[in-house]
């Protein structure tokens, strides 16, 4: 499983209220019917973190990459959304992805 | 493989001899072979089928060369099937290996003969081909004339495909949000281009409508073509709440490109984003090397970040602290421990936890948060013991079970964790420590009075200790808080009805009936006991009540399974009543009747499940004589395809009642069955020596000493556990603590085991050696040595330590009492010892 903190999006100081109001908005925002796998990570993730001793688990025997996640969150940051219009290049690219996707993620017909 | 004559004419004998070979070839799947028989035929003599067979050697070959992923070659054997209409035998599988070559325009010349016009194509096939069409003829720049288009469907295809493109082109070109509008009206939402019109309308009405933008995007299903666009322009438009760090890692180059453009991202941003995903990809040395080298991002994230890392290489340690300055004891600690932990030296992280959870007490004291690091550290230590030998733990005496002295001071630390203290109980009864176990649930029940796993662990101890009242007590007040805890209310219904077992024994006909109607007011009335009907039903036949009796006995059985297991049921209630005449008679009478129905698996298991009761264990032989009827009938059964554990749990209670010869035939059949498992070799040992490991011959010693280590090497410590446990003779003691204590005395020198000997004689307390004396002059001195080794092994560390040794410490503590001397010691005699 990947680092639960990271996966939640919650500092290793957050408390048990502030966890569930994060599970509860990841939750609504990908519910289990239509982001299923991501349900799942996410429920794995609140349940490893839904409690004091198992976040102290956590962070003094496991390894999380919960501060690595926090820099790059904090790079994206400097992101204003909406405000310019990709390349050529990048949608041209963008829909040749996703053509091969679909042919590799199905196996060839017959 | 020869390739057939191709020049000359083949004659209609050869001819025949080559069909027959050619469709010998399709039929093996040997395609290549296949297509080169058949081509000379065919340019002989052009017979449908033989063209048919043809198309098919080359579907067959193409699909070969594909799963190889030699798709341009897959792509160039398909075109051999073209037909004189210009269509191809596969059109989808050709599509296919044209984009994994690469070749999207000839993809899309391809595709567009397809689109829009009638087709034979199953329709699962045709929405794939026309999804593809769609992307493909956005996709590729030079799309063709839709006036030169051969029908107005695919003339309609073609302008939607050259709106689709031009409405791209107005985004990337900066367009206001009603030119692209404008352009995106030319798209029909009923068209396969529909994922473009809602694509572009999220991304010109970003930042606004979030909300409305991740319903229209989850109209784009994630088998589409234009699934990874949705992903990226999700990421773009939908801002922090889609886009994290976890959510950009998620995307790939591609789509992280389109977000960073989208986004406006700077370069340095962008920069750190892809540096740090490949420095993580090249591993833990490389991540840190890189964000040490990072002085404008916030130093504080840095450090913790890198602090995460050491536990993979240690050796940086030093560098860390020289950068960050100097870390806590405790974290040092806690840094190789994890690091030993990795590299597997199971002992070193037992040194290294011990010391951080030292740390932590002489740092922090009281501190809630310290306690609680303390607690989840102990845990941890307790969990490993239970897996690795090497783990020792710090108890007082050297046979103390690691396991238990860590969850000892674990709950010591952090005594509010009830999962905790749970778990200490569990071992305390596994381990057969009964006053631990009572004593730790006493002051658990305590401390956490409305604690429902707690109360029921009250009730059992309470059960255990025969204080019935205090146990209906505890069960009361669970029932407070768990109405249908049926655990609790089973348990006391079979304490009542053995209560009524014990009044009908004594022929207190009227006791036994209160003590079942005591039982009753534990039942509830959705989930009526077998057991009591059925206890119910006896006391009634005893008393006379007959019709009333069978009627209810009869629904007793019926609850307990029906046929042998209903009645086995019954039978088994009578005998621990000890009743006899005409209502045992009955008993036994219905129970040969249903034994000429061959036994099923549930039947056997059912009856397994009846003997393993609490009471039947103190009435032996009279359950011993009901099994013996049993025989004939259970032999049968052992042809059943049993599970390990049920087979395990069947060979216990066979055991119990000595029926040895069953379990061998079980065990032989099993065998026979399966002759690789250790498990039923295991058996038929038990079996064969019934039960008794002074039956043993020396070879089976090895062959089980054997199954040990072959157990424990595959971590079943269950298993490991279980023979370990016949070969001490039945003992309880587990295998970690025996294993500890032989590795402790590999570990001691020649010299040292008379020290240690010493030592322990002179804590004998005052008095004992004048007990020793009068055992010596009771028994003789050989008499007194075995009467103390009996003695010593009933003791908490007894089952733990080796025969040999016991007998060499009791031997020793004898020579003490009757000579003051302390006993000798040679190399052979320890060298024989294990």
């Amino acid at each position: 499983m990947r680092d639960p903190f990271t996966v939640l999006g919650v500092d290793e100081a957050a408390d048990d209220a502030e966890i569930r109001r994060r599970y509860l908005a990841l939750v609504r925002d990908f519910p289990p019917d239509r982001a299923p796998e991501r349900f799942r990570e996410y429920r794995a993730a609140y349940e490893a973190l839904s409690d004091e001793r198992k976040r102290l688990e956590m962070t003094l025997l496991g390894t999380n990459t919960i501060a690595l996640s926090r820099l790059c969150t904090a790079a994206l940051l400097a992101a204003s959304p909406g405000s310019s219009r990709a390349s050529k290049q990048a949608v041209a690219a963008l829909l040749a992805e996703g053509i091969m996707r679909t042919v590799t993620d199905k196996r060839p017909p017959g | 493989m020869k390739k057939p004559n191709q020049r000359g004419p083949v004659s209609s004998a050869s001819l025949g001899a080559l069909a027959a070979r050619a469709a010998e070839a399709l039929k093996q799947q040997r395609f290549k072979e296949a297509v080169e028989l058949f081509k000379p035929m065919i340019r002989q003599d052009p017979r449908p089928e033989w063209k048919q067979s043809l198309a098919e050697a080359y579907r067959g070959r193409a699909r070969a060369l594909a799963a190889k992923k030699m798709f341009k070659e897959a792509a160039m054997v398909v075109e051999n099937t073209l037909g004189s209409d210009g269509t191809l035998a596969d059109p989808v599988f050709y599509l296919h290996c044209l984009i994994r070559d690469g070749q999207h325009q000839k993809a899309a010349a391809h595709v567009r003969q397809y689109v829009g016009t009638e087709s034979t194509l199953p329709a699962e096939e045709r929405a794939i081909l026309e999804d593809l069409a769609a992307a493909l003829l956005v996709a590729v720049p030079l799309g063709p004339d839709p006036a030169r288009a051969p029908s107005a469907e695919q003339a309609r295809w073609l302008e939607l495909a050259a709106a689709s493109r031009e409405a791209l082109a107005a985004w990337v070109a900066g367009a206001s949000a009603q030119e692209v509008e404008r352009q995106l009206n030319r798209i029909s939402l009923r068209s396969a281009f529909r994922p473009i019109r809602v694509l572009l309308k999220c991304l010109i009405t970003m930042p606004q409508d979030a909300d409305r933008s991740r319903q229209l995007l989850e109209a784009i299903p994630p088998g589409s073509p234009f699934f990874a666009f949705r992903e990226a322009v999700a990421a773009a438009v939908l801002a922090e709440r889609a886009l994290d760090a976890d959510g950009w890692h998620r995307l790939t180059p591609v789509q992280q490109a389109f977000v960073a453009q989208t986004r406006n991202l700077p370069g340095t941003a962008v920069q750190f984003l892809a540096r740090s995903a490949e420095a993580a990809r090249s591993g833990p040395s490389a991540l840190f090397g890189f964000l040490f080298k990072q002085p404008d991002l916030p130093q504080a994230e840095v450090r913790s970040a890198c602090l995460n890392l050491l536990p993979q290489m240690p050796d940086r340690l030093s560098q860390f602290e020289k950068h960050f300055g100097p870390l806590p004891d405790f974290e040092r600690h806690r840094i190789q421990a994890l690091a030993a932990e990795g590299r597997g030296d199971w002992a070193k992280a037992e040194r290294f936890w011990r010391a951080a959870v030292a740390a932590t007490s002489v740092d922090d004291g009281d501190d809630r948060q310290a306690k609680l690091s303390r607690g989840v550290i102990l845990r941890h230590l307790a969990q490993l013991a239970a897996k690795h030998p090497e783990i020792e733990g710090d108890g007082d005496g050297f046979l103390d079970d690691p396991v238990i002295s860590y969850l000892e001071r674990s709950c010591q630390a952090d005594p509010d964790y009830v999962a905790g203290v749970l778990e200490l109980i569990g071992h305390y009864r596994a381990d057969s420590r009964l006053k631990d176990w009572h004593r730790l649930v006493d002051e658990a029940v305590q401390r956490f009075p409305d604690n429902s796993a707690l109360l029921l662990q009250a009730t059992e101890s309470a059960m255990a200790r025969k204080a019935y009242k205090k146990a209906a007590g505890f069960a009361h007040r669970l029932l407070k808080i768990d109405p249908i805890n049926s655990g609790v209310r089973r348990q006391m219904i079979e304490l009542q009805v053995a209560h009524a077992r014990k009044q009908m024994r004594a022929g207190r006909l009227e006791l036994a009936a209160k003590e079942l109607a005591a039982a009753a007011e534990w039942e509830r009335p959705d989930v009526p006991s077998a057991l009591l009907r059925i206890a119910q039903a006896l006391v009634e036949l005893r008393a006379g009540q007959d019709a009333q009796a069978q009627e209810r006995l009869r629904a007793g059985v019926a609850l307990a399974g029906s046929g042998v297991a209903g009645w086995f049921r019954a039978a088994l209630e009578g005998e621990l009543m000890k009743l006899t005449g005409s209502s045992a008679g009955l008993l036994r009478q219905e129970l040969a009747r249903e034994r000429e129905t061959p036994p099923t698996k549930e039947a056997v298991m059912a009856i397994v499940s009846a003997l393993g009761q609490s009471d039947t264990g103190e009435n032996k032989r009279a359950v011993a004589s009901l099994l013996l009827g049993m025989r004939a009938w259970l032999l049968q059964a052992a042809v059943i395809d049993w599970l390990p554990a049920e087979f395990q749990a069947l060979a216990e209670i066979l055991a119990r009642f000595d029926a040895f010869d069953v379990l061998a035939e079980y065990a032989r059949t099993a065998r026979r069955r399966e002759p690789g498992n250790p498990i039923w070799r295991f058996h038929e040992i038990v079996a064969r020596t019934r039960g008794n490991t002074t039956r043993l011959t020396m070879r089976e010693t090895e062959e089980l000493g054997r199954m040990v280590d072959a157990a424990v090497n595959r971590e079943d410590f269950r298993a490991a556990n279980r023979i370990e446990r016949f070969l001490s003779g039945g003992g309880d003691a587990p295998l970690r603590r025996r294993r500890s204590a032989a590795a402790l005395l590999d570990t001691l020198d020649d010299d040292d085991v008379p020290e240690l000997f010493a030592a322990m004689l002179e804590g004998m307390p005052k008095g004992a050696t004048d007990s020793v004396r009068g055992l010596v002059r009771e028994f003789g001195r050989d008499g007194a040595v075995a009467h103390m080794v009996e003695q010593a092994r009933a003791t908490p560390g007894g089952p733990g330590m080796p025969d040999p040794v016991l007998r060499e410490l009791c031997q020793a503590v004898v020579a003490m009492a009757m000579d003051g001397s302390q006993p000798r010691q040679t190399p052979t005699a320890r060298r024989s010892r294990l």
